[in-house]
């Protein structure tokens, strides 16, 4: 296969969830000395049509908007991103790129919903963050280590009862207390979760759904400066595009 | 309500049932149910299954499948659930239906005021909503969550409502064991001592499973107060088939039926002939968005074969009641619910949990619609009661006394039964359009208003003796107390 013909498959296999073919795509990819750059953004040959991982992503997330795409589906195209991101990630680090950016989530302590924040990450991750899932009924104690240990970008709390929503402020104190509170934007999310609740909370935002979350956290890189370098603010761009296609009112 | 004659719908054969049925021992056997409580898992362990302690994420149980129908054979096939007023008595099992209102939303909606945050007025409300209508057996747990009270102590304000305003049986509280204790202590205050209590059984509660195969810490912590309590369980696996079970409903249905025997047999160990209700609680995701879906025709389907199980099991049976989606009690909460409706009732439900209120796939407790609801509920009271074949209902002496090209209005039959002969609606409106117009061209949302906010009006609490009342409210005040104290220390 051409480098033309790899982006192009590596883009059709990604909208079709096909997740060993995009990693197999890759890895030929890799052998032939492409640029991983090339790969995550489609290359220079825009005529050429879809091609690469995010603008496949860009497609999946409309289609998903639009309701032409089902969760399911989705969840396999995330999955083949991460496939290959798995393998491209330490050759982009070696660059001196950045990923768009890494985010903590997890459902706060007491709480065992998960379908929501699961939804969620699978956006992230569409739009080419990094998540690292704490899963469910994650102590104050746990939040603060893993943001100790990863330096994420973005911690996000979801929670889902009346009585643990009020842990979204105990997680709060506690990243102030291990001084970490400034090093790191905090979002919360879930069903009962308002906005007005999770401003009380001290929380720096709050987003209603999964497209919104990505977008919220797309706000956060973007707006912080710090992480996104060179070519990946189109990325992130191209990401805001496709998760803005259904704006809330 | 007790319809002895009421026809049950058996949606799946024989044969359909039991395959479920083995299918579900494989289950139990090949696969297990994760519980997240060591007390659990020893008294499981004790009793013969196998246990893989350090199994992810929560130590993985297997059943003998003989262990299973023997320990639920121990639950009672039908027990009576005693009201602070003895006429309020009900009973949960065979042709009996008792109806609860909705449980769970943080908030409330009515066309006044909007969607907003629930606060204790708005519980106290639908408790005495639930108290006023004689369609509402139960007068539930949590009616709605009182935001505005503080989280640690909000059990109490809720348990004292439903004691105080209410003389119909009740549920108790599951957010934690401690919480369960308060409930029961509470409860022994009004009936009596803990002994007492544990005699003639008060409250219900509501344990679900953490679909699939996961019991909960909190529910389990529950779940053993009450059974030592000896306070009737309702086990209910939670699952929105997609999400939390497979797309396939036969795959769905087994699963939930493991998930329910192993907590019922779970109950049966800690204190044999605990009652308990097998509960259902099944429909599908939306598989676009994700996003859970009520009144769907696969959840009619479901409930229906769900009943079967139970009745194959002798166990009292719970699903159903008026589940919607929709945000507003419009065309589309009623047609929901209505589908939800149907298959209740023809199942022969015997706990109907949400049976008024729900709104917004449980986010929010609607005044409207549990009017709406209501109406519904008293329709399938009357169409559950069959057709009489007696004299008076073959009403021979009507044709008798009225000849062909006749009408009936003016019969001496008609004269005798009009009043009662058919079903007269609570909100439908059947006037012609004039007098409708006439009338105020309300919408059946607008008249739902009227009809709750007399019923509240009209609320008058029933009667307590002074000394419980007054030991209630220490027992409150000293608790709440204790508990801002410990928050504090904390
Ligand atoms: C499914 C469900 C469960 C399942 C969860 C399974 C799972 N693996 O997640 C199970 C059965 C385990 C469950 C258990 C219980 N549940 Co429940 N559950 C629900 C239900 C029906 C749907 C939630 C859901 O998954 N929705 C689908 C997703 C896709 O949508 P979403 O939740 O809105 O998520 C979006 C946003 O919220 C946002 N988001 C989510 N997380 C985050 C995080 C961040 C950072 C951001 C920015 C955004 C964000 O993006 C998501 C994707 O678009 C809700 C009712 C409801 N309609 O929400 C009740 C509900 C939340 N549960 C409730 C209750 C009471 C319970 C139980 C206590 C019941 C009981 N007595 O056993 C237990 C508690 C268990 C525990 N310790 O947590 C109540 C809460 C009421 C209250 N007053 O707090 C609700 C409202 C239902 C009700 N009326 O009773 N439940």
């Amino acid at each position: 296969m051409t480098p033309d013909e790899i982006l192009q498959q590596m883009y059709d296999n990604t909208v079709l969830g096909k997740v060993a073919d995009v990693t197999n795509l890759t890895k030929e990819g890799l052998a032939l000395e492409m640029d991983p750059l090339d790969m995550l953004y489609g290359g220079e040959n825009k005529e050429l049509g879809g091609r690469g991982l995010l603008p496949a992503l860009q497609e999946v997330g409309r289609r998903f908007e639009v309701g032409d795409f089902f969760v399911p589906e989705m969840l396999m195209s995330a999955k083949a991103m991460q496939g290959a991101l798995t393998l491209l990630r330490p050759l982009l680090a070696a660059k001196g790129e950045k990923t768009v950016g890494k985010i903590v989530m997890g459902t706060v302590k007491g709480d065992v919903h998960d379908i929501g924040k699961n939804l969620c990450n699978i956006m992230m991750e569409g739009a080419g963050f990094e998540v690292i899932d704490l899963g469910v009924n994650v102590s104050p104690e746990k939040f603060v280590k893993a943001v100790q240990d990863n330096q994420p970008d973005v911690v996000g709390f979801s929670a889902f009862l009346t009585t643990t929503m009020p842990m979204i402020k105990v997680n709060i104190e506690q990243l102030k207390k291990a001084g970490l509170r400034d090093k790191v934007k905090v979002m919360a999310g879930g069903a009962p979760v308002t906005a007005h609740y999770a401003e009380i909370s001290g929380t720096d935002g709050y987003a209603p759904d999964a497209s919104a979350t990505a977008r919220l956290a797309k706000q956060f890189v973007g707006s912080d400066g710090a992480v996104p370098t060179g070519a990946l603010v189109d990325a992130i761009a191209a990401v805001e595009n496709m998760m803005s296609v259904v704006e809330p009112t | 309500m007790s319809i002895p004659n009421a026809p049950l719908y058996d949606y799946l054969p024989n044969e359909g049932i039991e395959t479920i049925h083995e299918m579900t021992l494989r289950v139990l056997e090949e696969f297990g149910i994760a519980f997240n409580h060591d007390q659990a898992v020893d008294i499981l362990e004790r009793a013969g299954c196998q246990v893989d302690r350090d199994a992810i994420p929560a130590p993985l149980v297997k059943f003998p499948r003989g262990l299973v129908l023997e320990q639920i054979g121990k639950a009672p096939r039908e027990f009576t659930m005693y009201a602070r007023n003895p006429q309020n008595n009900v009973v949960l099992g065979g042709k009996h239906t008792v109806l609860a209102p909705v449980y769970g939303p943080p908030n409330v909606q009515d066309l006044d005021k909007g969607r907003r945050e629930a606060t204790l007025e708005d519980y106290r409300n639908f408790v005495k909503l639930a108290q006023s209508v004689p369609e509402i057996h139960n007068a539930g747990g949590v009616v709605c969550e009182p935001n505005d009270e503080p989280q640690a102590t909000r059990h109490l304000d809720m348990m004292h409502a439903l004691l105080t305003l209410s003389d119909k049986t009740f549920m108790g509280n599951v957010v934690s064991g401690e919480n369960a204790n308060d409930c029961v202590e509470l409860a022994a205050i009004v009936f009596g001592g803990r002994d007492k209590l544990a005699q003639t059984p008060a409250m219900l509660s509501l344990i679900n499973v953490n679909s699939p195969r996961l019991f909960d810490t909190r529910m389990l912590d529950s779940l053993f107060v009450y059974a030592r309590a000896r306070q009737p369980l309702l086990i209910t696996p939670f699952i929105l088939a997609g999400a939390m079970s497979p797309v396939a409903l036969g795959g769905s249905l087994v699963q939930q039926n493991a998930e329910a025997l192993a907590g019922i047999t779970l109950t049966q160990l800690i204190n044999p002939g605990t009652p308990v209700v097998y509960g259902s609680f099944l429909s599908n995701s939306d598989m676009q968005s994700g996003s859970p879906a009520f009144g769907t025709p696969e959840s009619a389907a479901a409930l229906l074969a769900s009943a079967q199980l139970a009745r194959k099991y002798k166990l009292p049976f719970r699903g159903g009641g008026g589940l919607t989606s929709s945000k507003v009690a419009d065309g589309q909460a009623m047609w929901e619910a209505s589908m939800t409706f149907w298959p209740t009732f023809l199942a022969g439900t015997n706990f109907v949990l949400h049976a008024a209120g729900w709104l917004e796939s449980g986010l929010t407790s609607s005044y409207e619609k549990f009017v709406m609801d209501i109406e519904l509920c008293r329709m399938m009271q009357v169409f559950r009661g069959g057709i009489a074949l007696d004299e008076e209902g073959l009403a021979l002496d009507a044709f008798a006394e009225i000849g062909p090209g006749g009408y009936f209005f003016g019969a001496a039959h008609t004269l005798r039964h009009f009043r009662d002969a058919f079903y007269r609606p609570l909100l439908a409106d059947v006037q012609n359009y004039t007098r409708w117009e006439q009338k105020g061209a309300e919408t059946a949302e607008m008249r739902a208003q009227r009809v709750w906010k007399k019923w509240l009006r009209e609320y008058a609490p029933p009667p307590m003796d002074a000394g419980v009342l007054e030991a209630l409210n220490e027992y409150v005040a000293r608790r709440k107390q204790e508990i801002n104290a410990a928050e504090a220390a904390y």
